[in-house]
């Protein structure tokens, strides 16, 4: 019974499938546990160390989600962070400058985030354009509207704003016959909420529904998916639309984080998205990915300027080129367990021998 | 289906071509490559849209819009490339696009458990939750026929199911075949694999040049007179080939002693002269592929020594390779071989300006006069050599690499599978080609799955087994049966 179970055991971590995201998880555990092993006594190991991961890149994370699908694919979104700082122009622009209702603004704006990517995904799936260049215009687009609206930067001030910028659930303990908040202070606030719920819904449309499979095997070969039936240019369309709701969110949820709408906000930040995908260990030719990945994938990206915040003495750029050299390492390990010798044998003896 | 009629630019690829399929009937579809087999099924799967004449199926018309249309309607295909998505596991690529839902979510262990049942009636047995990619091309084929069969269709259709399977598959395939003949569905089969349309069909259509020759019953005609009506030329001319004549003083071309690469193939040991052809024989997976690519480098030998025209060399990578003026055509012309976008000109002229060396182009002129002579020489049948290549038929695809290769004028030309996928007409055309070849001097070696043209043309015969040299015949006196002996040879020993 137990050899049983220990030999299904080996079965998940040596199938290729998974190994990427157990490789991703492993990484992150052996970065985070050297780093408490190193500066656990200045504060590392402490709960509000690791909840402010989550914290100060939640919105990477909503993003990452509509990215991973993608990717998944085998495309690829450039647009992500202009969208999502057109979002935070028309929040702040909106509320503050116009003053509209917030919650109209944030429809608006993930309304025109899903046509963006709608948009987006017919030239990629109906004119053929290829992904990056679609997307590239996406991008310019965007950003184009962002200056047109304001070129200064546009602080937020509206009372919902604050409010639902200001909610935070602390991690409380039992001490003394009452509940109180662990010292340091641990909170999750909004944007952590809406993280970790995308990464769910992500996970189960990914796994549990057609229109998930579907985007593996487009991903996969997507001549021998339009040849086994499946519906290969809705799928396209869907996924790019999911990602334009995703990059609006995230667009959202950076409005909360740092309050304000800037043009130039989020410079780059869809190379930050993109690099956290395939440190989760997306494969950037499509085809595989796993949510959960995604999300170490993040995680993994946000550990490093923390640790170099610890440290004290190293330089912050320091963070880009760990992350550089991360993004390599997973690219080659791509490499290697995709074509390499692992993945392909090239007959299996097994049905053979009865 | 009624008086189908297709055109391409240029072509009429159908023409008025009737066909009828009775149920619980195999019936064989046949002809030579190009001959519009294909298109045919195209039209049936929605791929293509027709230009007249009609389909109907049980008494009601149709018109299938794509392969989903078609499929819901209970046209179910297997394509002949396989057409799976080997990203996912193996089950998965059974169920996907149907997959059993519960609860509003995918049941994985449904899926799983019906692959597992299915594949049992394969007698294949394997983890269906591993990725497709980690199985081999025949498992991979019989998945996809596993899939195709388990949509619960009216009409399957087999586009060339064999080609990749060995024997034994093969006999597990026709075991399902007629499991699902006595269930009553229609079975359209291709293949250009004479003995299999004998022994499964009932029926038998011929197409030529996208014309209708003839409906038959399977067991009112020889192979003989179907091979005609397929090719429509004198069977003496298809059937008379004399092998290479051996010159007695011939030089040493290669002599290989001892070479292996460790885990796939060991220890063997061969020579070949100057204008000899080499056949090798075996099981799929015995060996033979490994062998051909050691000695092009493309995988490094590790073990033995190699000399050729007497001289020791060493082959590390195929650059090596063709600078011995070595050539070598591979099996999978899809993958390794063709480059589709290109012309048949560009394809042709690949290798030569490659062992020039990029100092060195070659001329438009120059280039096309090799096109062009290798297009009459071949007889390779396009409008002009400025076509794409992947619009050719496979037969035809098959000549402009041999083209490409017989363009640097190596002295050996290693041939892997050269005729698979393709049909009796080009294959006849290919092995005097081969012959002819030989005859000039070249040394060939030839791989291929097919006992009777190995035979037909080796002037000897190397058979492959597991990985290693398991025995070797000559060409003049050797029989299907002798090659079979050697192959199943130590199999025997094993299991005793």
């Amino acid at each position: 019974m137990d050899k049983k179970k220990s030999s299904k055991l080996v079965n998940f971590v040596t199938n290729p499938k998974y190994l990427m995201v157990l490789a991703t998880i492993g990484i992150f555990l052996v970065i985070y546990g050297a780093g408490i092993l190193m500066y656990g006594d200045r504060g590392f190991s402490k709960l509000r160390t690791f909840m402010m991961l989550f914290v100060d890149n939640a919105y990477i994370g909503i993003s990452a989600v509509g990215m991973t699908m993608v990717l998944i694919t085998g495309g690829i979104d450039l647009s992500v962070a202009a969208v999502a700082s057109l979002t935070g122009m028309f929040i702040a622009y909106g509320t503050t400058v116009l003053g509209l209702d917030p919650v109209l603004c944030m429809a608006f704006s993930i309304l025109v985030g899903v046509l963006l990517g709608l948009g987006m995904g017919a030239l990629v799936t109906y004119l053929k354009i290829p992904p990056f260049v679609a997307t590239l215009t996406g991008m310019f687009l965007a950003r184009g509207v962002c200056s047109l609206i304001s070129r200064e930067s546009i602080s937020i001030n509206n009372e919902l704003i604050d409010k639902m910028a200001g909610w935070k659930m602390y991690f409380m303990k039992y001490s003394g016959g009452e509940w109180v908040k662990i010292k340091p202070v641990a909170y999750i606030n909004l944007n952590v909420v809406i993280f970790i719920v995308m990464i769910i819904i992500g996970t189960i449309i990914l796994q549990k529904t057609r229109f998930g499979r579907n985007v593996y095997a487009v991903g996969g070969n997507e001549q021998s998916a339009r040849l086994m039936g499946l519906p290969v240019d809705k799928t396209k369309m869907m996924v790019y639309g999911f990602n334009g709701f995703c990059s609006a969110l995230a667009g959202i949820a950076y409005a909360l984080y740092v309050k304000s709408g800037w043009n130039l906000a989020l410079q780059g930040g869809e190379l930050d998205v993109i690099s956290a995908a395939v440190i989760g260990g997306v494969l950037l030719s499509g085809g595989v990915g796993y949510m959960i990945g995604t999300f170490f994938g993040v995680l993994l990206k946000a550990v490093i300027p923390s640790l170099i915040t610890f440290n004290g003495t190293l330089s912050s750029w320091w963070g880009k080129i760990i992350t550089g050299a991360l993004v390599l390492l997973f690219v080659a390990l791509q490499q290697i367990v995709m074509h390499g010798k692992i993945f392909k044998k090239k007959s299996d003896p097994s049905h053979k021998k009865e | 289906m009624k008086g189908i009629e297709i055109q391409f630019p240029g072509v009429k690829a159908l023409d008025g071509v009737d066909f009828s399929l009775r149920r619980g009937e195999v019936h064989a579809l046949l002809g030579e490559n190009g001959a519009g087999k294909s298109t045919l099924i195209k039209c049936l799967t929605g791929v293509n849209k027709m230009d007249a004449g009609k389909i109907t199926l049980e008494g009601k018309e149709i018109r299938p819009t794509d392969p989903k249309n078609a499929m819901d309607l209970g046209i179910s295909t297997v394509f002949q490339e396989i057409n799976l998505c080997d990203n996912l596991s193996v089950a998965e690529n059974i169920f996907i696009g149907r997959q059993p839902i519960r609860r509003g979510q995918i049941d994985w262990k449904e899926i799983n458990r019906r692959s597992q049942e299915l594949l049992e009636r394969f007698k294949i047995h394997i983890d269906v939750t591993r990725p497709l990619s980690q199985y081999s091309t025949a498992i991979q084929q019989m998945v996809s026929i596993a899939r195709a069969v388990d949509v619960d269709a009216k009409v399957l259709i087999l586009d060339e199911p064999t080609s990749s399977l060995d024997n034994e598959e093969v006999k597990r395939l026709f075991d399902v075949m007629r499991d699902l003949k006595a269930q009553g569905m229609g079975i359209i089969f291709i293949t250009h694999f004479l003995d299999q349309v004998f022994e499964m069909s009932d029926r038998l259509t011929v197409l030529r040049n996208g014309h209708l020759i003839g409906v038959y019953n399977a067991n009112e005609i020889t192979k003989l007179e179907l091979v005609s009506s397929m090719i429509g030329k004198d069977l003496d001319e298809i059937f008379d080939l004399k092998r290479a004549t051996q010159k007695p003083d011939a030089k040493m071309m290669l002599e290989a002693d001892h070479i292996g690469v460790p885990g796939k193939v060991e220890d063997i040991s061969f020579n070949q002269k100057q204008g000899e052809l080499l056949g090798f024989a075996g099981l799929l997976g015995s060996g033979r592929t490994e062998t051909a690519e050691m000695l092009f480098g493309v995988t490094k030998m590790q073990n033995g020594d190699l000399k050729v025209a007497g001289i020791p060399i060493k082959i590390g990578e195929p650059m090596d390779a063709i600078n011995h003026k070595i050539a070598f055509c591979p099996e999978d012309r899809k993958r390794d071989g063709i480059i589709g976008d290109l012309t048949i000109r560009e394809n042709i002229a690949l290798a030569l300006q490659a062992r020039r060396g990029m100092m060195k182009p070659m001329s438009r002129k120059e280039q096309d006069e090799l096109a062009d002579k290798y297009i009459k020489m071949l007889s390779i049948a396009t409008p002009d050599a400025e076509k794409k290549i992947k619009e050719l038929s496979g037969g035809n695809q098959q000549k402009v690499i041999l083209a490409r290769w017989m363009a640097t004028e190596p002295d050996l030309l290693i041939l892997d599978e050269p005729t698979r996928c393709i049909d009796v007409g080009a294959k006849a055309e290919i092995h005097r080609l081969m012959l002819q070849m030989c005859e000039e001097g070249m040394s060939i070696i030839f791989i291929s799955s097919e006992l009777d043209e190995i035979i037909r043309c080796s002037n000897r015969i190397i058979v492959m087994r597991d990985g290693k040299k398991a025995g070797e015949l000559s060409g003049e006196n050797c029989t299907q049966a002798d090659i079979m002996r050697i192959i199943a040879g130590e199999k025997d020993g094993e299991t005793a």
